[in-house]
């Protein structure tokens, strides 16, 4: 009798087991890795809920890995060994590694002139065109733009009228004279410093094509593949130049080298009243400032007055998604729905609140502009949800929000400021940020300093193309 | 066939080898007065042209050819003279054990015949295979992996690899960068043994007292060797940063002083060594505990009867009878200096400021996995390893004369 009980039983584990199977194979698994761990992912974990609410037969799990240069990495790794993603953020230091890796599939490719994936609208022509230039490889769109950021100013404005200042600065002449007018402040030490903000290469990037200069040969290879590095410029030499200016006089705390935390807790809570950071970090400073208690502006990122050509624009930056190649053309489909899904209108909005990333839609901007009641757009980091914009006009409402976009739509769009794309972008950034560093710190010949990483760095380019361009 | 044109000649590199080889051993042999004189010659030829070749041949004496820079010479003539080191050591005793008629490996205690029988070896193979896969699998083809990539400009993803002989290695001969993240490596792997040795010598001492709630003190103590390096640095960075660190806001509000700690030189090299210290120190403590617990008492009662000081028992009697726990703890320490700070040091410097806590392995892992380029940083890797075995031989070397391994 107990025989025949544990054999029954045994059977039915089996009949369910397979039952259960069965039906998961109708289930298309996607695994999304995302460069966040805070509320910002949230908002994307929330997001594909949303999506796999929608569709019973695919399930997207995003993954949270520590920053963007790890997501690289594991991904690149996990290509040798077989374990990677559906789909990954890879950021714009990237882009030139995604295209020769030949690891993804295009968009536009998987796409194939349709106008919607599994009821999802394309509408690419809806994606601002800025965006959409910076991701086209060769005429193609390659990935989908989720997080676009640009650097932008933060000011702490009770302390700038503490020290006299009435009107924001937007040069770098004008942050020195604000540093002088401050300077009183620090000595009685109501403040650390005048200004402090991470020390990453990215900000370089940014000031070069705001300079109208190239980082690498072959217009930033955008004209063709980049073979030589573009350092010795005046461009770069006043980059290095105005950190030195404001390290030099005490201005400036420098915090290490791409430490994002230490500078913007120093800005938040009060020690510093000028601050510049990705307007990606707009909510968190947003949220710190109004715990802390000061009022917080946001001019676009200051600019070098004596640059020749002027200001010319900015890079955008931040990171998009990319699908891996070689899937079933079920699970590719999937995978493009979910980022059409992910990228849409409402989305797009409701990622800007949850974070200062730009929206990547003007369908997102003008609703955010015209917001009507049961909008439930704004991302509540508390609660971890999306609750009503009270505003009838974001942007009215929040113009720190704004600045990004300004500063983006004013950019020329050229070589210098659609930023550079090359292979070994990631490896050349700690050496260009570095010798401003060095250069920061110490001072030194500085041309010397330019001529021998210029040299090193062109020979580690070639390395690259030599393995990777086509012969 | 092509001729290649040589800046050495293989065959004055295998005469050199074998001439050399013999040499030393003429000179063995004149120095023990034991064996032949014809056999340890011809041995010690053989010797010297496999130590000259080992490692050259297997590339193709490429190092010696033509196109190469004087620095890929010398690299050639390193790995002739680390060919050398290694054939003439084992054929030298190999050699000496037989002339003196010993077994050419030393019988252990185990008891032998557990294996015996016809299918004894069948059966030792089939028990071992599992360790002996794991161990081929993950440390020997990466062990090899390394040694064939580190000849190689290769990245990860890249469609093509190009050999490149010793380029990677010669390369860094002439890199003052890398000679810089070297000797810090050194440097800084000095500091933290001599700090985590002799703190934990004094905290181990301290807790051997009989004190109330030992116990609960020795737990507390070896928890930070639980945490990883990483986490380390991540506690350190909110500890020390220069306006957010809690340590200076301490130092800001009692002295009105606030330090740069990671980013002014020294001292970030001073707080990279402080938090690997911290890191290490409870595995040191825990070690010397143990040791101190194997102290017999009676030594030390009759010492202090004798009227020894306190610090004559420790100088004479405590210190020398832990010097084998003192010696385990100085390679298990260098070891870690050397290779497991990195991830200290990537959160808690970023090699900074201006490359100050830049260590050679911090660059292996910049080099490999930031920056893919596999080919340069296996080469590093391997530098590392050849450094790290050196200083262990010549810590045994050394540490074997003077540890002293009691039987009470």
């Amino acid at each position: 009798m107990l025989r025949r009980l544990v054999l029954f039983l045994i059977l039915m584990t089996l009949a369910t087991g397979a039952f259960s199977t069965a039906l998961a194979q109708d289930v298309i698994e996607l695994e999304a890795w995302v460069a966040f761990s805070d509320h910002r992912y949230d908002w994307a974990v929330d997001t594909a809920d949303r999506f796999n609410a929608l569709h019973d037969d695919i399930n997207v799990t995003m993954v949270s890995v520590v920053d963007y240069d790890t997501i690289v990495n594991n991904y690149t790794l996990g290509r040798e060994d077989g374990t990677y993603p559906e789909i990954v953020q890879l950021f714009d230091a990237a882009l030139q590694f995604a295209v020769d890796s030949d690891w993804f599939s295009y968009a536009e490719t998987i796409i194939d002139g349709r106008d919607e994936v599994l009821g999802h609208p394309v509408n690419f022509d809806d994606i601002i065109p800025v965006i959409s230039n910076y991701y086209t490889v060769d005429g193609i769109w390659a990935s989908v733009a989720w997080n676009t950021s640009t650097p932008i100013m933060y000011y702490n404005v009770e302390l700038l009228e503490q020290a006299g200042i009435m009107e924001l600065p937007l040069t770098w002449a004008d942050i020195l004279d604000a540093c002088v007018a401050l300077q009183p402040l620090v000595d009685d030490g109501t403040i650390s410093a005048c200004a402090t903000w991470p020390f990453s290469g990215w900000f370089i990037e940014q000031w070069l094509a705001q300079q109208n200069e190239y980082m690498v040969n072959n217009e930033n290879g955008r004209a063709g593949r980049a073979t030589e590095f573009n350092l010795d410029t005046d461009a770069y030499r006043a980059i290095a130049q105005f950190y030195r200016d404001l390290y030099s006089n005490g201005y400036f705390i420098f915090e290490g080298q791409d430490q994002w935390g230490p500078p913007t807790q120093t800005f938040i809570s009060g020690k510093t009243a000028i601050m510049m950071s990705s307007s990606a970090a707009a909510r968190a400073i947003s949220e710190g400032a109004a715990a802390t208690g000061f009022t917080l502006e946001t001019t676009p990122m200051a600019y070098n007055q004596d640059a020749p050509s002027g200001w010319v624009g900015n890079i955008l930056g931040g990171a998009t998604m990319w699908i891996s190649n070689g899937l079933d053309q079920a699970v590719e489909d999937a995978a493009m729905a979910f980022l059409l899904f992910f990228s849409n209108t409402e989305n797009s909005a409701s990622w800007h609140t949850a974070s200062g990333y730009v929206p990547v839609r003007n369908s997102s901007i003008e609703l955010l502009k015209n917001l009507e009641p049961g909008n439930e757009i704004l991302w509540d980091i508390p609660s971890g949800g999306r609750v009503d914009i009270e505003a009838a006009d974001w942007y009215a409402a929040f113009p720190n929000f704004l600045t990004a976009s300004t500063q983006l739509g004013d950019s020329t769009v050229n070589n210098a400021t659609r930023g550079s794309t090359y292979g070994t972008f990631q490896q050349s950034r700690p050496y260009y940020n570095g010798l401003v560093e060095e250069y920061m710190l110490n001072g030194g010949d500085l041309d010397a300093m330019i001529a021998e990483t210029n040299a090193e760095l062109t020979e580690l380019l070639q390395e690259y193309n030599f393995l990777f361009a086509d012969e | 066939m092509e001729e290649i044109a040589y800046i050495v000649h293989p065959a004055v590199v295998t005469l050199a080898g074998a001439l050399l080889g013999a040499l030393y051993f003429a000179f063995l042999r004149w120095q023990t007065q034991v064996g032949s004189q014809r056999v340890s010659l011809i041995v010690g030829a053989i010797a010297g042209a496999i130590g000259a070749t080992m490692l050259t041949a297997p590339l193709g004496y490429c190092m010696f050819q033509g196109d190469q820079t004087s620095e890929d010479v010398m690299v050639g003539w390193i790995m002739v003279g680390l060919g050398l080191l290694l054939t003439l050591n084992i054929g030298s005793v190999v050699l000496w054990r037989y002339f003196r008629g010993q077994r050419l490996l030393p019988r252990g205690d185990t008891t032998p015949g557990a294996f015996r029988g016809r299918f004894g070896l069948v059966y030792a193979l089939a028990v071992l295979s599992p360790t002996i896969l794991v161990l081929v699998y993950f440390v020997y083809l990466p062990m090899f992996d390394t040694l064939r990539f580190s000849t190689f400009l290769a990245r990860f993803g890249a469609p093509r690899t190009r050999f490149i002989c010793v380029s990677n290695f010669s390369r860094m001969l002439g890199d003052l960068d890398y000679h810089s993240n070297l000797f810090l490596s050194f440097a800084l792997s000095f500091g933290i043994i001599i700090i985590a040795m002799s703190l934990a010598l004094l905290i181990a001492s301290m807790l051997n007292q009989p004190i109330r709630g030992a116990n609960v003190y020795r737990t507390l103590l070896i928890w930070p060797y639980a945490i990883s390096p990483i986490v380390a640095g991540s506690i350190f960075g909110l500890l020390l940063g220069t306006e957010s660190g809690i340590v200076n806001r301490v130092l800001d509000l009692t002295l009105g002083v606030k330090v740069p700690w990671l980013v002014t030189v020294p001292a970030a090299q001073i707080s990279v060594v402080l938090a690997s210290v911290w890191n290490v120190i409870g595995f040191n403590i825990l070690f010397y505990t143990a040791g101190l617990q194997t102290i017999p008492k009676d030594l030390l009662e009759s010492a202090s009867i004798d009227g020894a000081s306190a610090w004559q028992q420790f100088a004479r009697i405590t210190f020398p009878l832990l010097s084998p726990f003192t010696f385990f703890l100085i390679v298990t320490n260098t070891i870690y200096a050397f290779f497991d700070t990195f991830g200290l040091i990537f959160v808690l410097t970023r090699g900074g400021p201006t490359e100050s806590t830049f260590t050679a392995m911090y660059r292996v892992y910049v080099t490999g996995i930031l920056a893919s380029d596999i080919g340069k940083s296996t080469a590093q890797s391997l530098i590392l390893f050849l450094i790290v075995v050196g200083i262990t031989i010549f810590q045994f070397r050394v540490g074997q004369r003077r540890v002293q391994y009691g039987n009470y």
